[in-house]
């Protein structure tokens, strides 16, 4: 049996252009320096699929505003700390007496609204199918408790809209795992009716190459293909209990995806039932048009229209410690890959 | 965009299951899993044990690209 | 310790300058530092030997200020012995400079200065100066502690970040990360419990047994903040040289493993308190392996890559698919990747 690391490089069919969809999966293919085995006719495009790079510029200035004007205590994923808004990032609001707290679940910033009874704890609500569960039950925890200084600044965003509205930017996509770990894989399938191929992929070095292998030889058929590389966590119904959840405490909106501009039913906001939880109802934030540096080129990132290296602001006025586009300063953003990890001899 | 964390869980009390990951131990929520039992793997994400894992990677990597040298390419 | 009621904490009176100083300094450093060098004067007078002497200085701030496997006494006198040693100098004598917040506790001063004196002590060298300040409430947090010191350079030795030669291995002396993840673990921020201690050990007899094995040593850093992974950048463009790193031999302990899966953390950028990272040419390397791994702080002492001439300034690693990736320049603050 070939490797399926052999399969890939010795590739030499019609071009291959495969997109990682997924954050994570972009930071561990650049990790562990999968491109570098590549043959020149699989290329990867590195898609939206990080939750702060497609977080518009206003979500951060609300966040502020809740901080600076409202004395909120934001809680939120690490992640967020660093991204530029249209004014200031959260670690500039911190730096202005902003109380900023890091969490590592929704859940812990429940805990922390409990023991801070005389603090409004604000957590930052964003990522995908994932990662709406876990906000879905601290919104539900929070309800039960009769927590009256909790909220969420939402910005939850789900997946299927936006492989429709990337159709065509790659022949494959490399499906997030974990997303399909709660979706399933119908979503997926009824892609391939649309004629998009794809593969569930996992997270390991031996599941991304496994996952790249079966794109090679399905590929070779010219028709669309479907296949579930990561059955081990990603069952085919996903998970019923999370998606019943979600459904509960959220329905779906239409959404900003900073640099892809609207995508129709692409988002997730609180049902009414839960509206006492919505931070912008709970403070009447005013709406934010956030503004973004106009010669930044993420959005074109995102889609697969241009690489990192096309746009003029990177490596020059945009680099990981002074981030101008969410691609920069999200550790899984591609720009961010491509700059630090980038070329080993000229880069 | 969803790191993901493959753990034991070590034991399950209200919801909420101890999970040990390598020695570093947290408790996260149960609640999207219904017949977990102490020793089961779970994948875990932002505090929340998101599926159960019934393989190892290596395992399972083996098994798909045996399935590729049989039928796969005719696979849709 | 007799009259601990009224003398629980430390007061703004305590700094200044009166009788409570004196008080304060006699109760607390006089009884600990206790040496023939440590005098009421104004400045301790110390013999001058012949050669070079090492200096240098270094301030500590950490939160929490005590932590599995030390405290910020143990720490301060870590690190500016480490500091001393990695030049291959013998620390001889230490300053220490405090600045305490109002209300701190007595007996935790007590503590940290026993902490300081047993430290001292093992690494062979002598606390002669000190001063205290008391800032009011919330103008520090709890403790800072700032030491200078000085060590006789041992002669025919000669290290320098600038000395890393193409053909050189690149050694640590141990697990890389745990001081870093225990101070983590100990703010409890994220709720994770791991049964990591800090890595904090003063290194001077560390530095003392590989020069005593081999007297051709380019380069011998400690890895604090920034961890392991800085060095070797900061080694890089010094030495104006290449490092190739095999992820797969960088030692890591497997609790600290686990932490740094949870929270999206590489543990090369974790810091250290007590690893050396040190360059030599590879045939000398096996005789300081040896040497290392007979020693208290160094067990798990491995070789970890090697220099060489390609791509200046960068770090390039070679993977566990085999395949080679530039380890990520270090840079702003560590912050966890979750979603």
């Amino acid at each position: 049996m070939e490797t399926a690391k052999q399969i890939i490089e010795s590739y030499d069919g019609r071009k291959l252009r495969v997109m990682e969809v997924c954050g994570t999966h972009t930071h561990e293919i650049f990790r562990l320096g999968i491109r570098r085995i590549l043959p020149p006719q699989i290329e990867l495009i590195s898609g939206p699929g990080c939750p702060v790079c497609v977080t518009p510029a206003g979500y951060i200035d609300e966040a502020v505003m809740l901080a600076l004007e409202h004395g909120a205590v934001i809680c939120t994923f690490g992640d967020l700390i660093r991204v530029p808004g249209s004014e200031m990032s959260l670690a500039g609001a911190r730096s202005k007496g902003a109380a900023v707290k890091t969490v590592y679940s929704p859940l812990d910033a429940v805990d922390f609204a409990r023991e801070n009874p005389d603090k409004q704890v604000v957590f930052l609500a964003v990522g995908f199918e994932t990662t709406v569960p876990a906000a879905c039950l601290a919104v539900k925890k929070a309800a039960a408790e009769g927590l009256a200084n909790f909220s969420i600044l939402g910005a939850n965003k789900t997946m299927p809209n936006a492989y429709r509205a990337l159709k065509g930017s790659a022949d494959a996509f490399l499906y997030p795992g974990h997303v399909n770990a709660i979706t399933g894989t119908a979503v997926c399938e009824d892609l391939v009716k649309l004629g998009v191929s794809g593969v569930v992929a996992g997270f390991t070095a031996d599941e991304i190459l496994t996952a790249l292998a079966v794109i090679v030889r399905l590929s070779a058929s010219g028709e669309p293909f479907f296949r579930n590389c990561y059955p081990r966590v990603v069952r085919p119904e996903g998970s019923p209990a999370a998606l019943k959840l979600m459904d509960a405490v959220m329905e779906p909106c239409d959404a900003e995806w900073r640099g892809l501009g609207v995508i129709p039913m692409s988002g997730l906001k609180l049902r009414p039932a839960f509206a006492a939880y919505d931070a912008r109802l709970k403070f009447s934030l005013p709406p934010v048009a956030g503004r973004s540096n106009p010669a930044c080129r993420c959005g074109e990132v995102l889609q697969g229209k241009c690489k990192s290296t096309d746009c003029k602001l990177f490596g020059t006025a945009c680099t990981p410690l002074h981030p101008v586009g969410a691609c920069m300063v999200s550790n899984e953003g591609a720009c961010s890959a491509y700059y630090q990890y980038g070329d080993i001899l000229n880069g | 965009m969803c790191v993901g964390l493959s753990a034991r869980v070590v034991s399950i009390e209200d919801g909420t299951a101890l999970i040990d990951a390598s020695g570093a131990k947290r408790r996260v929520s149960a609640d999207l899993i219904d017949d977990l039992e102490p020793g089961d793997y779970v994948m875990v994400h932002a505090g929340v044990a998101i599926a159960k894992i019934t393989d190892t990677d290596a395992d399972e990597s083996r098994k798909i690209m045996e399935s590729l040298d049989g039928n796969g390419e005719t696979d849709h | 310790m007799d009259n601990m009621n009224s003398n629980d904490f430390v007061t703004l009176a305590h700094g200044a300058g009166g009788r409570q100083t004196a008080e304060l300094i006699d109760r607390v450093f006089r009884a600990h530092f206790s040496n023939p060098d440590f005098t009421g004067d104004d400045a301790a007078v110390l013999p001058v030997d012949a050669g070079k002497i090492a200096f240098t200085t270094d301030g500590f701030i950490v939160s929490p200020f005590e932590f599995p496997g030390g405290n910020i006494g143990k720490l301060s006198i870590c690190g500016t012995v480490n500091d001393l040693a990695c030049m291959g100098a013998k620390p001889l004598y230490l300053s220490c400079a405090f600045v305490i917040e109002e209300g701190f506790p007595l007996a935790k001063l007590e503590e940290i200065a026993a902490a300081m004196k047993k430290t001292a002590d093992e690494a062979g060298v002598r606390i002669v100066a000190g001063d205290t300040k008391v800032a009011g409430k919330g103008q520090v947090d709890h403790v800072f502690i700032t030491t200078t010191g000085v060590g006789q350079l041992t002669e025919g030795v000669r290290t320098s970040g600038a000395f890393a030669r193409p053909g050189d291995a690149v050694i640590v002396t141990g697990d890389v990360g745990r001081h870093g993840c225990t101070i983590l673990l100990a703010r409890n921020e994220f709720e994770i419990d791991a049964d990591v201690t800090s890595d904090c050990a003063p290194l001077w007899g560390t530095v003392k047994s590989m020069i005593d094995a081999s007297r051709d040593i380019h380069v011998i850093r400690d890895a604090t903040r920034g961890g392991v992974g800085t060095v070797l950048y900061e080694i890089a463009d010094q030495s104006k040289v290449g490092i190739r790193l095999n992820s797969a031999d960088v030692p890591v302990a497997p609790e600290v493993r686990g932490v740094c899966g949870m929270l999206g953390l590489e543990p090369l950028y974790l810091a250290c308190e007590g690893r050396l990272v040190v360059f030599a040419p590879k045939s000398e390397a096996p005789a300081i392996l040896e040497a290392l791994r007979k020693g208290p702080y160094s067990a798990n002492a491995a070789i970890i890559g090697e220099v060489v001439a390609d791509h200046p300034g960068k770090v390039v690693m070679t993977t566990e698919i085999g395949a080679q990736s530039l380890l990520p320049q270090p840079g702003g603050e560590l912050l966890p990747r979750i979603c």
